[in-house]
């Protein structure tokens, strides 16, 4: 088994070596450090625990490296492409007004879209879960259909439906509500692709949810909106967070579905994967390096906030 | 009278879960509802607790008709046959919940809160457990928990679904115990359902055994063991060893069996009779040793298939002529007795009820 192990981390760190990526092999080595310490350790007689399914330093190594040469090279990658450019070249890009702007729009509305999305996808988990009615696998399928259907044909069908002489948007322009073109429309669009990402993380939860839980707070008293509240809410919450930080995530790198709605106007409706794509067909590769770099930057904060969010909860809780 | 039952009926699509269901539950006592899944015991008490409503029939809480009045206008307090403790709030705060969730105008204030929910806690011995989550509680602790939230909201009514039936057997007994000293202290009226006889005739004050959506028989524990109605009682309360008979002439005769007794007064046709295993005589008698006679002496001759000697009681089974038959004795007597496994020995029975099939009539027998 350590063989096993040894081989493949050697095999990846001599790969990435002739690659170049000096770090990569570091990185390789630590774990395997790391690694060897533990099989002391099982050595020593402390934890030794018998595996129906042996392999796993086999595993672990080819693991880490398919993690390294899918997610972490081109990430890196892209550190390093910016980093050419200095932390001054580097802030200079990153802080014109264009490029906060578009910062500001894609966060907004992506936060706006997760938000209408954790509301009515716990709605549709809700009755998806709670009743059975005729055409329930059809909803079922629609939920999925944002998932399945490429993003740029959502894009047009919304901005058809929105435009001021679509089926909604003409019903709304004369209201003085523009969605086409403007970020409102950048919601409805995160909207329609981040539904599925709350029900389906929000469905297995609330399916394993005891009826009695429930049963037992109207016995006690509580009325239907204390039961929710006090009993249903806290116990879905974890969930909700995750769909509601998934939805959040792709609203973000969200791109073939709003260019079409948004209007792409500079500073007013332009998201950052369109800024991104701007500076590229301009040539201005370190540009579009630099604000792909503070993208990742966000999506790290984003995800260890969340993480740090669910394991608090997970304490609290103590499932 | 606390809660009147009557003509209760209720269906879940093509299953009668109740059928025309009348009982009457007095104040200040511990009532059980005994009988087999599916019989609708739980069906009963979760239309006492307003959890369920039933197609037809009514009932009265304390003179006042109930069947409109939502859970918390009937004051019951409902534990849960698991716990379904709130899995995210602490000990103190599932307790405190029935107090938390009152209207601003009743609630009282936090300090009294803490001050009834601590005494709950002290009461089911659980107060240093406190800050725990039900997660890091045993089944019987958890148990205890329920227990205590549903006592927070001075319940009326208090109502238990299979209140012991997911613990072991060891905490099964202490929690029971402990539930019948709550009880002789608070005389709060309770309702619990139980598919295990021992538990039920211990425990209740009265027992109520139920057979498909029907009650068989009510009665106070010592009645329902010794007179049961119908051969469903015998059945299922303790074991019995039963056996199909025929009467004829006003004998009725075991099948297969040289045993007779008398049915008087009852009409021709099958039967069956019903006796417990210590209404059932063992002797050792020459005449079986020597594999001649079939019966002698009033006693049918039996093989001893197995001895369980455990405790101050044996089990002898016993195979008499192709039946199986059990008797208990004491161990002293078994030993006087020399009966071992494989021995040939005579089976005399005792004391037993005699049930005409098909027909409300029984009557007993006794031939010791």
């Amino acid at each position: 088994m350590s063989g096993d192990n040894i081989y493949a981390g050697v095999s990846g760190a001599v790969a990435a070596r002739r690659l170049g990526w000096g770090w990569f092999a570091n990185a390789q080595g630590v774990a395997r450090r790391v690694w060897a310490r533990t099989t002391a350790r099982d050595q020593g007689g402390m934890i030794i625990r018998y595996s129906v399914l042996p392999g796993f330093g086999l595993t672990l190594g080819l693991t880490l490296s398919w993690l390294g040469l899918i997610v972490l090279l081109p990430l890196a990658g892209l550190v390093i492409h910016a980093a050419d450019l200095g932390w001054s070249g580097f802030w200079d890009v990153v802080t014109t007004p264009r490029v906060m702007a578009a910062f500001r729009v894609s966060v907004t509305t992506a936060l706006a879209a997760a938000l209408v999305n954790l509301v009515f996808g716990l709605l549709v988990a809700w009755v998806l879960v709670r009743y059975r009615f005729a055409g329930q696998k059809l909803v079922d399928a629609l939920v999925d259909l944002p998932f399945a259907l490429p993003t740029a044909v959502a894009g047009i069908a919304l901005s058809a439906l929105y435009s001021a002489h679509g089926w909604i948007g003409s019903v709304l322009t004369p209201l003085g509500i523009n969605v086409a073109f403007t970020p409102l429309g950048i919601v409805v669009a995160l909207t329609f692709i981040g539904l599925p990402f709350v029900v389906r993380t929000v469905e297995p939860v609330l399916q394993e949810l005891p009826p009695e839980e429930e049963e037992a707070a109207i016995s006690l008293g509580a009325s239907r909106l204390q039961t929710f509240l006090r009993v249903i809410l806290p116990a879905l919450t974890p969930a909700l967070l995750t769909g509601f930080a998934l939805a959040f995530a792709r609203g973000l790198g969200e791109y073939g579905s709003v260019i079409f709605i948004a209007g792409n106007m500079p500073e007013v409706s332009e998201i950052v994967p369109l800024l991104i794509i701007i500076k590229l067909e301009q040539f201005d590769y370190h540009g579009a390096t630099a604000i792909g770099a503070l993208m990742l930057l966000l999506s790290f904060v984003l995800l260890f906030v969340i993480n740090l969010l669910q394991a608090w909860m997970r304490a609290r809780h103590a499932h | 009278m606390t809660i009147r039952v009557s003509g209760i009926c209720k269906r879940f699509g093509s299953f009668v879960a109740l059928d025309r269901v009348d009982l009457e539950i007095r104040t200040g006592e511990l009532l059980a509802l005994l009988g087999p899944s599916g019989s609708g015991k739980t069906t009963l008490l979760r239309i006492l607790g307003g959890l369920e409503r039933p197609d037809q029939g009514s009932l009265t809480f304390f003179g006042e008709a109930a069947l409109g009045l939502t859970p918390r206008d009937r004051q019951v307090g409902f534990v849960f046959q698991h716990y379904s403790l709130f899995r995210h709030m602490t000990v103190f705060n599932n307790v405190a919940f029935g107090l938390d969730v009152l209207a601003r105008k009743d609630r009282p204030s936090r300090a009294a809160i803490t001050e009834k929910v601590t005494e709950l806690l002290r009461m089911v011995q659980l107060e240093p457990l406190a800050d725990r989550y039900p997660s890091q509680l045993s089944g019987g602790q958890r148990q205890r928990v329920a227990l205590a939230r549903a006592l927070a909201i001075e319940p009326r009514v208090l109502l238990l679904d299979e209140p012991f039936g997911a613990l072991d057997a060891k905490v099964r007994k202490e929690l029971r115990r402990w539930l019948r000293r709550l009880h002789d202290e608070m005389h709060i009226t309770s309702v619990f359902v139980t598919h295990d006889q021992e538990e039920a005739l211990e425990l209740a004050d009265r027992v109520v055994v139920m057979n498909r959506g029907r009650i068989e028989q009510v009665g106070i524990p010592s009645q329902v063991y010794n007179d049961p109605a119908s051969p469903f009682v015998y059945d299922f309360l303790g074991n019995v060893n039963r056996f199909d008979c025929v009467i004829e002439a006003g004998v009725a005769r075991i099948a297969g069996l040289e045993m007779a007794f008398p049915a008087v007064g009852m009409t021709a046709g099958p039967a069956v009779a019903f006796f417990r295993p210590h209404d059932i005589e063992l002797t050792r008698l020459e005449a079986f040793a020597k594999e001649e006679a079939v019966s002698a002496e009033g006693a049918s001759r039996a093989q001893v298939r197995h001895i369980y000697a455990i405790g101050p009681s044996a089990r002898i089974e016993l195979d008499c002529a192709g039946h199986s038959v059990e008797v208990v004795m004491d161990q002293d007597r078994l030993r006087g007795l020399g009966v071992n496994g494989g021995d040939w020995c005579g089976v005399k029975l005792g004391r037993g009820r005699l049930f005409r099939a098909g027909v409300v009539a029984a009557t007993s027998i006794d031939q010791r």
